[in-house]
């Protein structure tokens, strides 16, 4: 195999950003491609070379396959990494990325599509031997049909697009009352993000855990287990935050939990890094959900814990090397917490906001690292996903982590959209939280928006602010500081300052 | 110099006093010693509250000053105390007013739920908005009567754009 030394990243936001900065530390060239609106994005700052893709709309720049590949062979890549999302988990991107003499830095594209298809990767769980929740035997075509599955698997029940994956094209339906709504969402959404309309159905466990095995395979055949990660703290699917090890795996369960990964991953004959996503019932037993084959969002908090790059790791398996650690994986030290900074609104129903980053400043310290797509100035386009960074903190042990946790986010400021920061340190102090008791359901459970209103001694802070501040205005444009005649003149010392934001 | 400040449905007289030099604040019978620090960094502030220390932004918003403070913004309004005497003089007129259901953010009008003429309980879902690649459900406030429906299906909308106009039930 041909040595790597250009790797072009088909990808944009803070998983360029982190794979640019492996290659750096490799001493390979990075090679950006962005659409119109993200010409300063922060990846294209950092790479080594950057070119344009197209117009806004992904499905115009970031995932338009022929403009991505006649790029790179223009620009005479070695390899594609394609992040997450986009072309992550696409087989037709990677068949064409082989047809152009370009590694695809992932699965094989035969990989990619018998798991990438969900219902064609609980055949494979299924011939593993790995126990699986209960679900359709194949797609459902009607909500008649629907129906009758889901009557039969009992309610509630999960409504799943067979191409979909990172939370997207999933939705619990609780009753037959509900299942019509939810069927045109789902498949809408599915034919939308994924091109392909097809749903199967899931019974639907309550409140378990979402717990994922991060695997390596080497083009040898070696799968090693790094060990898992716990992303039970979710809303909508979405994981918001994600931590290892979990705190409901027991060494028994994990020796059994890493060997049921394993066994999926030599099934397929997987190669590059995978991620076995399991659901963890509260007895502790654990169900096969599903193979993502690529670099996961939480990637870094096994980095944390392991000590090991998993983007070099990936770019050595892809130019046919062996696994950097050979047949033992570095044992995990101390626990490590990620939490996912969104631009969203917890107190609007995680509405996504989109607007310029007025200001920001990532915490520091002992640690603590942030993977962040942002900086300041920058305009958060509408087209992409919404997240804007992620808070990445290591401790000797997971009550430790926590606190760093609630630490760091003390510390980052991130102003100009509405973000999550207050709804994390409103999570990591929750005692719940704290004592590990997660599910699924943990916001459900626990959260309601009005938790999140400023507590007094914040009131207090802002009154005092908004008066010291009107204050200061009203002695900088030099009016008469007693009541007479100053009811007039009132207004426009505000309306003169934002005059001058406008400009 | 002082102030009516209202933060959401609480609000405080401020007054300022300089004693030797030093401002102090009074807040609703309290005394409190402040001081106020413009950072170099734009519109934020290093405030020290009887020497606790806090970092606040202070944006200009309609009638008033979005603070953030700890990762969320509060919206503030400052006002005369004269204009507080002056609402409370004018009666707030009763009824119920229609209700206009916006867009919240930038997007891509996926559907209505709805059409003109149709009933909507408070809390039911009128459009499919889809931004960020997640389809987010639209619903009334208060509901009542659709009156009018303000966009096009399939077309680009942006942030505060009305999509849907409700009358009251009745009107």
């Amino acid at each position: 195999m041909k040595p790597i030394r250009r790797v072009l990243i088909a990808n944009r936001g803070e998983i360029a950003v982190r794979v640019i900065r492996t290659l750096r530390e490799l001493d390979l060239t990075s090679i950006a491609i962005f659409s119109e609106p993200d010409r300063a994005a922060l990846h294209v700052l950092l790479a080594d070379e950057a070119y344009p893709v197209g117009p806004g709309p992904s499905r115009d720049s970031y995932l338009n396959l022929d403009r991505v590949i006649e790029t790179a062979v223009r620009v005479k890549a070695d390899a594609i990494h394609p992040g997450y999302g986009f072309f992550a988990e696409n087989a037709e991107f990677a068949r064409a990325c082989a047809a152009a003499g370009i590694a695809f830095i992932g699965p094989a594209p035969e990989t990619i599509e018998a798991l990438g298809d969900k219902l064609a990767a609980r055949a494979a769980a299924r011939a593993a031997g790995v126990a699986m929740v209960p679900g359709s035997d194949g797609p459902v075509s009607s909500v008649r049909e629907a129906a009758a599955v889901a009557e039969k698997l009992g309610w509630p029940v999960l409504l799943k697009a067979a191409a979909g994956g990172g939370g997207k094209g999933m939705r619990v339906v609780r009753a037959a009352s509900e299942l019509e709504a939810a069927w045109s969402l789902t498949r809408g959404e599915a034919a939308s993000a994924f091109g392909d309309d097809r749903v199967y159905l899931e019974r639907y466990l309550e409140r378990p855990r979402h717990v994922e095995a991060q695997i390596l395979a080497d083009s040898a055949g070696r799968v090693a287990f790094l060990g898992e990660r716990e992303c039970s703290v979710q809303r909508r699917h979405q994981k918001l935050l994600e931590e290892t090890p979990s705190p409901a795996i027991t060494p028994a369960t994990r020796a059994r939990f890493a060997e049921a990964a394993i066994r999926i991953a030599k099934q397929v004959g997987y190669l590059n890094a995978g991620t076995v996503e399991f659901i963890l019932d509260e007895r502790g037993e654990f169900f096969f959900l599903e193979v993502n084959t690529r670099l996961q969002v939480e990637h870094p908090v096994t980095e944390l814990v392991t000590g090991l790059d998993l983007v070099a790791e990936q770019i050595a398996i892809a130019e046919g090397g062996p696994l950097s650690f050979g047949d033992s994986p570095p044992a995990p030290r101390g626990a490590a917490i990620e939490a996912r900074i969104l631009a969203e609104d917890p107190s609007r129903n995680f509405l996504p906001s989109v607007g310029r980053i007025e200001r920001v400043r990532f915490p520091q310290g002992p640690g603590v690292r942030n993977d962040a797509g942002v900086y300041r100035g920058f305009e958060i386009p509408i087209y992409y996903d919404s997240l804007l960074a992620k808070l990445v903190v290591w401790g000797e042990d997971r009550e430790r982590a926590r606190r760093r946790l609630l630490r760091s986010l003390d510390e980052f400021v991130l102003e100009g959209v509405k973000q999550n920061i207050g709804f994390h340190r409103w999570l990591a102090a929750h005692p719940e939280f704290a004592a590990g008791r997660l599910s699924t359901s943990f916001l459900d459970e626990h959260f309601q928006p009005g938790l999140l209103a400023p507590s007094h001694e914040a009131a207090e802070v802002a009154v005092l602010a908004a008066a010291l501040h009107a204050r200061d205005e009203r002695l900088r444009v030099n009016l008469p500081a007693e009541d007479g005649g100053a009811r007039s003149a009132w207004k426009w010392p505000m309306r003169r300052k934002s005059d001058r934001r406008r400009r | 110099m002082r102030f009516w400040v209202t933060l959401e449905d609480h609000s405080a007289e401020v007054e300022f006093h300089t004693e030797g030099g030093r401002l102090v604040l009074d807040l609703e019978g309290r005394r409190v010693e402040a001081d106020f620090l413009r950072l170099p960094d734009g519109e934020v502030y290093s405030l020290l509250v009887d020497g606790r220390s806090y970092e606040v932004g202070v944006a200009p918003s309609g009638d008033g000053v979005d603070v953030s403070y700890h990762g969320a913004a509060l919206p503030v309004e400052v006002r005369h105390p004269l204009e507080k005497l002056l609402q409370s003089q004018k009666h707030v007129g009763g009824g119920a007013a229609g209700e206009t259901v916006n867009a919240p953010m930038p997007g891509l009008l996926v559907a209505y739920r709805v059409k003109v003429g149709d009933h909507v309980a408070a809390g039911q879902s009128v459009a499919v908005v889809e931004a960020m690649k997640m389809q987010n459900e639209l619903t009334a406030r208060r509901g009542g009567v659709v009156s009018e429906l303000l966009a096009s299906e399939k077309a680009s909308v942006s942030a505060g754009q009305p999509l849907v106009r409700l009358k009251p039930e009745g009107a």
